[in-house]
Parts: C-alpha cells; structure tokens; sequence
C-alpha cells in the first residue's frame, strides 16, 4: 500500500515523513527543500500489521506546476496511483492551502488532510474547527504537530483504512474547455471563492496576518541591501571560524591522537609480516584513512551549524537580500540556497536547483555551485592551512570567499557566452515564520553526515587508497619498486604525463598529479593520496607539524612553497567535482552541450586560477616568473579562444532562432 | 526614492486637470509606489507571463483580493498575501496594480 504525502511547499511533508518512517531525509524552514519523491516503508508502530509505504513529494502550490520539482508531484499523484493521500496543510495559511486541497480531493483518492503546525496556531490564538471543515470538505481532518509526533499516528491509522475507497469531491471543476485560458481562470477563481467561504466559516484570528509583527522588524533588517548581506557575511564568517578553525580543530586534535595510537598498534602488529604488508596496512589503510577521518571533526561542527540556519528561516531572507546581486551576474536569489547547501555537499546543491524557474538560470546555478567548497574538500583545506600557513583560518575563508568570487565571474561568463535573453526574471520567495532551530534535529543531521562520511571513508576512500598504494609499490612488472626508483613505478608512469601539463602551475611532479587526479573520485582522495604517495601520514597531525617545524618537511618533501601550496589547493578546489556531482549535474541540466561547457568551464577556472597565483606569486615572493610561464599563457591564450568562438557559435544561433521569431510574428501580423 | 515619491504624489494631484489618457498613467498605481502599511485590493496582475500570473493566483494573488505592504527597499518589498509573507522584486511589484 502506498501513501503519498502532498501539500504546499513548507507545509512540514518530509518532517512528518521522517517521523513516520524513522528516515532522516532534510528538511528546512524554507519552501523547496524537498526536490524529488522519496518513499520508505512506515515504522511498525504505525503501520498496523500492514506492509505501508510512504511517499514524500515535492511541495506544490496546486496540480499545475509552475517550476520543475512541482511537476513532479503533480505527475505523481496523478498517474502514479496511490492507495491514499495524506495532504498536509499550513495551519497558519488555511487559505492558501485549501486551494490545493480542493484539487486533490477531485481526484477520487481517499484523502486525509493532516493540518499541521497547529502548535504555532495556538501560540498566535488562531483557533480553526477541524469538525467543520472536515464536513465542509468531506473528508477527515486531524491536527497534527509533525516536529513533536503529535497527531500523527491517529492520522495515518485513518489514511490506512480508508486506502481503496472512493473519495467524494466537495467541488467538482465544471466540464470545460481546458484549452480555453479565460475559462480556465474563471474555474479557478470559482473555486478560490468556494475555498474563501470555508475559511472564512472555520477559522477565527485573534492576530490579523497583515498586522505589522516583531518578526518585521528584523525581516527588514536582514532583507536590507547593507545591513543584510553583512549580517549574512558575518554569519557564514561564524560559521567557518567556529567549524574550521576553532572548534572543529580542538575536536579534530583530539581524534587523531586516538588514530596515531590506532596506527602505531596495527604497525607493532605486523612487526614481523613482510614490509609491503605493513605498509599496506599500516600506512596505506590505515595511515591514507586515518587521514581522511582526522577531518571529520571540522565538517560535523560545519553541517551542525548549518543545519541550523537551516532550521530557523534565515535562507529565504538570504535569498531575498541576495537577489539584486545575483540578478546582476545573469542567476537568481534561489541561486544562493544551492551555494549554501554546496558547503556541505555538491550534489544536493546541484538538485536544489530545481527550484530556479528559469532554465538558463537553472542550469548555471548547477554549473556553478560546486565552486563553493564542499565537506570532502575540508580536508584538503584543512591540510594545506595546517602544513603550509601554520593553521592560519584565512585559509579556510579564503577558499569560501573566493568561491563565491569565482560564481560571480562565472555567470557573468555564462551571460555573456549565452547572450543575455531579456525575458523578465521574476523574483518572489515566501519569508516563512521564524522558529528558533532544533538541536536535536541538527545533531541528527551532523551524525547522518558522520555516517555517510565514515562509510565513504572506509569504502571509495579506502579503496582508492589501496590501489594507490599497490600502484606505487609495483612496476609494469610487478616487480617491487626499489628505494631511489620510485619514478618507474605504475602510478609514477601514469600520472607523469599530466604532471607536466601541471608545471606552469608551479606542481608539475607525478605525486602531486595522481592526488589531484583521484580527486576526480572523491575529494577526500587528495589527502589520502599525498598521505599514501608521500608516507607522511603523520602530518594530518597539524597542530603539531607546526610546532616542531614540522611544516617545513612537508614542504621541502613535496616540493612546494607557500605559493605553489596555495596554487594547488586552489586547483583542486575549483576544478571539476568528484565524478557524483559530475553525475547530478548531467541530470539536472539534461543537455550534453551545457555538461561538457561545465566541465570545461571548471577545468580551465582551476587551471587559470593556480596559474596566475603560481606566477604572480613567485613573482612578488622571488622576484622572477615561475617555471613554464610561456606555455602557460599559450595554454591560457587557447581557453579564451575556446570561450570566444563557442560564445559566437552559441550568439549565432540564438540569433537565428531570434530571427525566425521575428519573422514569424511579421508573418503573424500580417495575417 | 523620496523624489520617486514626490513626482508620484504631485501627479496624483494635478490628476483631476489633466486629460484621460494621462490620467490613466497615474491610475495605475503599482506596489512600487504604494505606501508601507497599506492594505490595498489588487486591481490587476499583469507579467506579461501568463504562467507567472497563474502562479501568484495559486498563491492567491488576484484581482479583487487584498494585499498588504509591510516594507520596501530600493529593489525589493515585503507584502503579505493571505496569510503569508513574501519578498517581491521590484520587476514583480510592478506588475501588480492596486
């Protein structure tokens, strides 16, 4: 049996949901977080002896979709044929919520409307007769508080036995002309007035919606041009101190401890095994593992304190002050909710983009989002910050700053490539209630993210860090490669070729390639990689590399300056995504044209910007240009060409199309 | 903003003198000249974008039904409709006469 959960966006579907089901799938106080259907089967308590599956859809304002992620509930509900609905309405926003209702209970599926966050109705004294509107509506109504479980096993016991039956509609569209706009809209306008009615017979207000409210007052402080955006600044600014250089660190310090400890143990094991054996496990599992986790600190205090932000309301206020500027550089307000979602992980970033209307809006947002850094990047920043500039948390806001620097520049490439199309892009978000952040829900959401980040360590992670390590250790032959020969091992030989496309960029030794190349499969891999390539696996030990002067081993054994550590950490931050955000993006932008130009875009932005900070930098540190200048620049010549002549390639048709239109219309006038 | 605000209130009083098809201009009062505070009945939607017209109908954002000015900034405003708060850009208030 199946049972789809429907109802407006923000409305508290996939809160329900997961309480329902024990699925910790993410919500927010915004409209739009849920972006695709999901089902699982109902928690036993619930279900009553029944196999039950949930479905937790999209939120949609009403059965005809208005941006791509409302199309697929429609879709759903209409051929997918569940056995009941559970429509969760807006207690606050009776009114606008019925109109949906209404919609869905023409459908002749049992309905049940669960009306929810009845909680914050009691609070303002909006008092609404569930009684009456459930005669009115002819179907069950219960009230429900989905974030504190009230409510809800009466209700979904009710949906379960009804499942099968027919539903009676209250009002029926009249049989018209759906072609015909003029009475469609006259259709609907009947029914928003039949919907008016019951509202207005139901629900008794003490605090008028339109009345000025404290909430007000910082609305407009935060959807201020000048105050908002510093205040949204200084936020992220708490945001990746407290996470990346306070207490993420103090945490992290801690816990590779524990993991040396682990490692120096397995090492005492295997004391008497064969040296390769050892240094399998003890260094390259072990060791490239331990690297990785030592991090994973840094991004649960991050997701914690995103989750929060994300919990209270604040990203539709973000999005609101944002939209001006992101306007600007040719994307929209919804773009700013995929760029925080980014720091977390790319690709529901890249999913959130569903909700962006416009479709070159859309597809450039998804195109750009993974220029923020994600949580498998952390690591590596993590790393570089603690090896190379002695922890420094500049770093570490640096590479969000630039970033988001970098999105800008982009779009304004991609606008600019496109040719700005001057369709009117409209901007309207919902500012929903503030609520004051759970913590239980984000501690759930930062241990979810601990869970997944373990398993990717202990599988891809530590995978790749096998094959690494074996591949370093063999010739073609398979012969052991000896002490002074590393060069002419497999993973040597393979990655020496982009080695040298890597010398203008001041990193051009195999090493550093195949950590950049495993990048490709996970981020983390840069870390495990240079650990394993490297066998520094003490140095994920920053704290204390710095003090004993550590940070110079590494540096004179990786070949590398301050300069040219910051050229390649710049590089594997803003070149391509991990192959799985490669993936979303292709899903999203459903276009081989716009995949391949992404791709492109951010293999030449990784490219141009480790370049120019390589050159420039040893330039003001040095006095001279790094190595391979020259053709480096003959490197850089070729990408503008590339950009040049697909952006006239790109304007050429968009003016042919451009003309055709006209013609048309003069053709059409002229009939 | 305040000689936006000027220039919409002088015409609004020379509006009796002048002829239809001038007073017609300063009819059209939009949310972008509207006073915070203010809730007034919606007159007209016009996008020029027949789905961004349905969609702010779904929201209940039609003729005849009120809405509210909470706020406004240079390029943006906060109005509700329903019971619901909205931010609206300056290119969407625009398109709502009232």
């Amino acid at each position: 049996m199946r049972i789809a959960f429907a109802g407006n966006p923000n409305s508290g579907k996939t809160t329900m949901y997961n309480a329902l089901t024990g699925r910790s799938e993410k919500v927010g106080n915004w409209g739009g977080v849920t972006v695709g259907s999901k089902e699982f089967q109902l928690k036993k308590e619930y279900a009553g002896g029944k196999e039950v599956i949930a479905v937790d859809l999209p939120g949609a304002y009403s059965m005809s979709p208005f941006t791509p992620e409302e199309g697929i509930t429609s879709e759903y509900v209409r051929t997918a044929n569940p056995d009941a609905i559970v429509n969760i309405v807006d207690a606050t926003n009776l009114s606008r919520s019925l109109f949906f209702t209404t919609q869905l209970l023409e459908l002749g599926i049992p309905v049940v409307v669960a009306l929810n966050k009845t909680d914050i109705n009691e609070k303002e004294g909006t008092r609404i007769d569930a009684t009456k509107l459930s005669a009115k509506l002819g179907c069950p109504v219960f009230e429900t508080v989905s974030t504190e479980n009230k409510g809800l096993s009466e209700m979904i016991a009710k949906a379960i036995s009804l499942a099968g039956t027919t539903q009676e509609a209250p009002y029926l569209q009249a049989d018209i002309d759906l072609h015909d706009k003029n009475a469609v809209d006259a259709e609907d306008r009947k029914r928003y007035s039949f919907v008016n009615d019951i509202v207005a017979d139901v629900e008794k207000r003490t605090v008028l919606s339109a009345e000025s409210q404290k909430s007000d007052k910082l609305d407009a402080v935060l959807t201020n041009p000048i105050a908002g955006i510093l205040v949204f600044a200084a936020v992220m600014w708490f945001v990746f101190w407290v996470s990346q250089a306070w207490l993420g660190p103090l945490v992290a310090d801690w816990l590779v401890g524990w993991i040396e400890t682990f490692q120096g143990w397995v090492a005492g094991q295997l004391e008497n095994s064969p040296a390769i054996l050892s240094a399998l496990l003890a260094d390259g599992i072990v060791g490239g593992v331990g690297a990785v986790v030592g991090f994973l600190p840094l991004v649960m205090v991050m997701y914690f304190l995103i989750a929060l932000l994300e919990d209270c309301g604040y990203m539709a206020r973000v999005s609101a002050v944002m939209d001006p500027i992101f306007k600007r550089v040719g994307l929209s307000g919804k773009s700013v909710i995929p760029v925080v979602i980014g720091t977390g992980c790319g690709i529901p970033a890249i999913m959130a983009c569903r909700t962006i209307r416009d479709e070159r809006e859309r597809r450039a947002t998804s195109m750009l989002a993974t220029f923020i850094p994600c949580g498998a990047k952390i690591p590596v920043i993590a790393l570089f910050a603690g090896a190379f500039f002695a922890g420094a948390g500049w770093v570490s806001l640096l590479s969000y700053f630039f970033g988001l620097l970098l999105i800008f520049l982009g779009a304004l490439l991609i606008k600019g490539i496109t040719g700005y199309k001057y369709r009117k892009s409209f901007f309207i978000m919902e500012l929903p209630k503030w609520k004051a952040p759970s913590l239980k829900f984000a501690f759930r959401s930062m241990m979810e993210r601990a869970k997944a980040y373990i398993i990717k360590a202990a599988t891809i992670i530590l995978i790749c860090n096998t094959v690494v390590q074996i591949m370093q250790t063999f010739d073609w032959h398979f012969n052991v490669v000896e002490e002074g020969a590393e060069n002419t091992s497999i993973l040597a030989s393979i990655a020496s070729p982009f080695a040298i496309l890597l010398i203008p960029l001041g990193f051009g030794v195999w090493q550093l390639a195949a950590a950049a190349i495993t990048g490709f499969i996970a981020k983390e891999n840069v870390v495990g990689t240079l650990a394993v390539v490297y066998g520094l696996t003490a140095f994920i030990d920053t704290e204390e590399l710095a003090m004993t002067g550590g940070a110079n081993t590494v540096a004179m054994t990786m070949g590398l300056t301050s300069v040219t550590a910051l050229a390649y950490l710049f590089f594997n931050l803003y070149t391509p995504p991990c192959f799985a955000a490669i993936g979303a993006m292709n899903s999203e932008m459903k276009s081989r044209g716009w995949l391949w130009g992404a791709i492109g875009l951010q293999l030449c932005t990784g490219y141009t910007v480790a370049f120019l900070i390589n050159q420039f930098g040893t330039l003001f540190t040095e006095g001279h240009l790094a190595a391979g200048f020259v053709p480096g620049l003959i490197a850089e010549a070729l990408m503008v060409l590339a950009v040049v002549m697909i952006g006239k390639k790109v304007r050429s048709h968009f003016d042919e199309q451009y003309a055709l239109h006209k013609k048309a219309s003069k053709a059409g006038a002229a009939a | 903003m305040q000689a936006q605000f000027a220039l919409w209130n002088s015409s609004k009083t020379s509006a009796p003198t002048v002829d239809k098809g001038a007073e017609d201009v300063t009819a059209k009062r939009t949310l972008l000249n509207a006073e915070p505070g203010v809730t007034y009945t919606i007159k007209e939607i016009n996008t020029d974008d027949d789905e961004m017209n349905s969609f702010l109908f779904r929201l209940g954002c039609y003729e005849g039904e009120p809405i509210t000015l909470i706020s406004k900034k240079r390029k943006s405003c906060i109005v509700v409709i329903k019971d619901g708060r909205y931010n609206l850009d300056n290119l969407l208030s625009e398109a709502i006469i009232v």
